[in-house]
């Protein structure tokens, strides 16, 4: 099985790079117990050297450190908003596409609704106007849900349309209509039946669109409204280095290098999972 | 065809409510009280009540919605939290016509660019060009536009620091500042098009027509331009829709890192000051720009393709 996911070097390039980056996220500060709050007065705005391997920003602290802590906020906003997508919109589409009548009237036009806004401008909107007031909630972690939160609702329509659609397709297949006939419920069709046969699509889709998230956090961030200091995101770190990139340029390209190779390994990584479920 | 226009325009009635609805809700139900935000910590019932009464917060709010919508129609926007009593329309104008060109040229850049490109690259599909070119533009897509720009920048900084010629990293007026803002936004889109262009061509030209074209003895100008372009080009018209909010929507970054002004950058000081109406009108004014402009290009593409218009 793995072997046939991995059969092109480039997913499993990016699946080992993507794994690495997860357990340097994760256990990361464990082997590099470097502070990412503080400051170090003597070296602002440094190169990389020995003491600081990817220099300081402009009030000294360590750009390893901080890059580590970025990354987590990345990836936890990113399996936030697909965990939300999968239960609530792949859930309601799935409900939506198998009853149909008044949940999918229901589901549909709120889809089209939130649809009516054009790409982040929603999640922008909402994090801004809500923002300052989830600021002091518990320590930092009420702006990244609001951040989650904003980017899911900007989210879930798209994976709820496309789950609707396929238990459309799914519901009039035979077997289906034969475990009907059978006396199945409707609750033993949708657990035993719809889900299974769907999942591994969901997979895919939450893989394909979990790079879109990262990069929504980043510019979310970017506009300062996504984490609040003392945490930082990938966004932040790079829209704060641009302000004395005059001086120091690799302030800039560390966090911007760490977020593309995220970025580009999780679209390939998604593409390898596609063709697999789709070839089989 | 009326019929059409009719059905597309009720869509478009449908999608305006929508933004107009879900921008004012938002709004409304922010938390904190603007007018006490708005007075500090002097306490005045009097102004109190007079200010409320003047922003509208003193009445239900399916009034204050319905006045909200009236006033937008007559172009009216609201008026600044920050700047007691100045419409919103007076802080964002400046930034509308810097914003527009700084798109409109990125847009264009990246049709000029990316549409040529995946036509070449169609030509000898799997050739060198092809490929070395279908890479740099996955990049293009890819990498979002602020690391670009990141990238552009310290390009420049190092060119500047050996002395060589660059350009500027940030400001809005000379000619010179239009490069590396007009680049990092149109590179997404950019690249998009190009590989959708391609992608196009090539389904195009495996057709039988396009044998028949060749077998009458066409020369390869006629072939590609007159005859597989054409066709080509019908999917790409449908994506220009899409690309504009994704320029509009990469605008709010690329003004904010190279300090253009326009009205993402004055939404992202509205963010800073906490001024809601500024923020709400400018989500307002992008969507309906986007609404506009997917309107237009579904237009043109039942124009362009008959078989839109009469099926569904």
């Amino acid at each position: 099985m793995l072997r046939r996911l991995f059969r092109s070097r480039v997913v499993l390039l990016s699946a080992i790079f993507l794994l690495a980056l997860i357990l340097v996220a994760l256990f990361g500060s464990l082997f590099y117990a470097v502070d990412p709050s503080a400051l170090d007065v003597n070296n602002l705005r440094a190169f990389p050297t020995p003491a600081h391997p990817m220099g300081t920003d402009d009030l000294g602290r360590d750009t390893l450190a901080r890059l580590m802590m970025g990354l987590r906020v990345s990836l936890l906003v990113g399996v936030a908003v697909e965990a939300f997508n999968v239960i609530v919109g792949a859930g309601l589409g799935i409900l939506a596409g198998y009853f149909g009548g008044w949940i999918d009237i229901l589901v549909s036009r709120t889809a089209d609704m939130l649809f009516a806004f054009p790409g982040l401008l929603l999640a922008i909107l909402i994090s801004a106007i809500f923002g300052s007031s989830v600021g002091g909630f518990a320590g930092g972690a009420g702006r990244l849900l609001l951040v989650s939160l904003s980017l899911a609702v900007v989210g879930w329509p798209l994976m709820a349309r496309y789950t609707r659609g396929q238990t459309l397709a799914l519901r009039e297949r035979q077997f289906i209509e034969s475990t009907r006939a059978l006396g199945a419920s409707d609750r033993h069709i949708l657990w035993r039946h719809i889900l299974p046969n769907l999942a591994g699509l969901i997979i895919v889709s939450a893989t394909l669109d979990v790079a879109g998230v990262i990069v929504s956090e980043a510019t979310l961030g970017l506009l300062g409204l996504s984490a609040q200091p003392p945490q930082t995101s990938l966004g932040k770190m790079i829209v704060e280095a641009f302000s004395y990139i005059s001086l120091n340029w690799t302030q800039v390209l560390f966090p911007g290098l760490v977020l593309a190779l995220l970025v580009l390994a999780l679209s390939f990584v998604g593409d390898g999972l596609q063709e697999y479920v789709e070839r089989g | 065809m009326p019929q059409f226009l009719l059905r597309r325009l009720l869509q478009l009635v449908f999608v305006l409510f929508c933004i107009s609805f879900i921008t004012f809700m938002v709004g409304h139900l922010a938390p904190g009280d603007p007018i006490q935000a708005m007075m500090g910590n002097r306490r005045d019932p009097r102004l109190y009540e007079q200010l409320r009464r003047q922003y509208g917060l003193d009445r239900p709010w399916y009034e204050q919605y319905a006045g909200y919508v009236t006033g937008v129609l007559q172009g009216d926007l609201g008026k600044s939290y920050r700047y007691a009593g100045r419409p919103v329309w007076d802080l964002v104008k400046q930034g509308v016509p810097v914003s527009a060109s700084l798109g409109l040229a990125a847009l264009a850049l990246s049709v000029l660019v990316g549409v040529p490109l995946g036509v070449l690259a169609s030509v000898r599909a799997n050739g060198i060009f092809d490929r070395a070119s279908m890479t740099l533009m996955l990049t293009l897509f890819a990498v979002p536009s602020f690391v670009i720009a990141g990238l552009l920048q310290s390009l420049q900084v190092i060119l500047f620091q050996n002395d060589l010629p660059n350009l500027p990293t940030s400001g809005w007026g000379k000619p010179e500042n239009w490069v590396m803002p007009v680049l990092a936004l149109a590179a997404a889109t950019m690249g998009y098009l190009a590989r959708l262009t391609r992608a196009s061509m090539i389904g195009v030209l495996r057709q039988d027509y396009i044998r028949t074209a060749w077998a009458k003895g066409a020369g390869a100008r006629r072939v590609y331009m007159h005859h597989a372009l054409r066709n080509a080009l019908i999917p790409i018209v449908t994506v220009l829709g899409p690309s504009v909010a994704f320029v509009v929507v990469g605008s709010f970054v690329v003004e904010n890192v190279f300090r253009v002004p326009g009205i993402g950058f004055v939404a992202v000081q509205a963010i800073n000051t906490r001024d809601y109406p500024v923020i709400q009108s400018v989500a307002l004014l992008l969507a309906l720009v986007v609404a506009v402009m997917s309107l237009i290009t579904d237009v043109l593409y039942g124009i362009l393709d008959p078989r839109i218009r009469t099926q569904s």
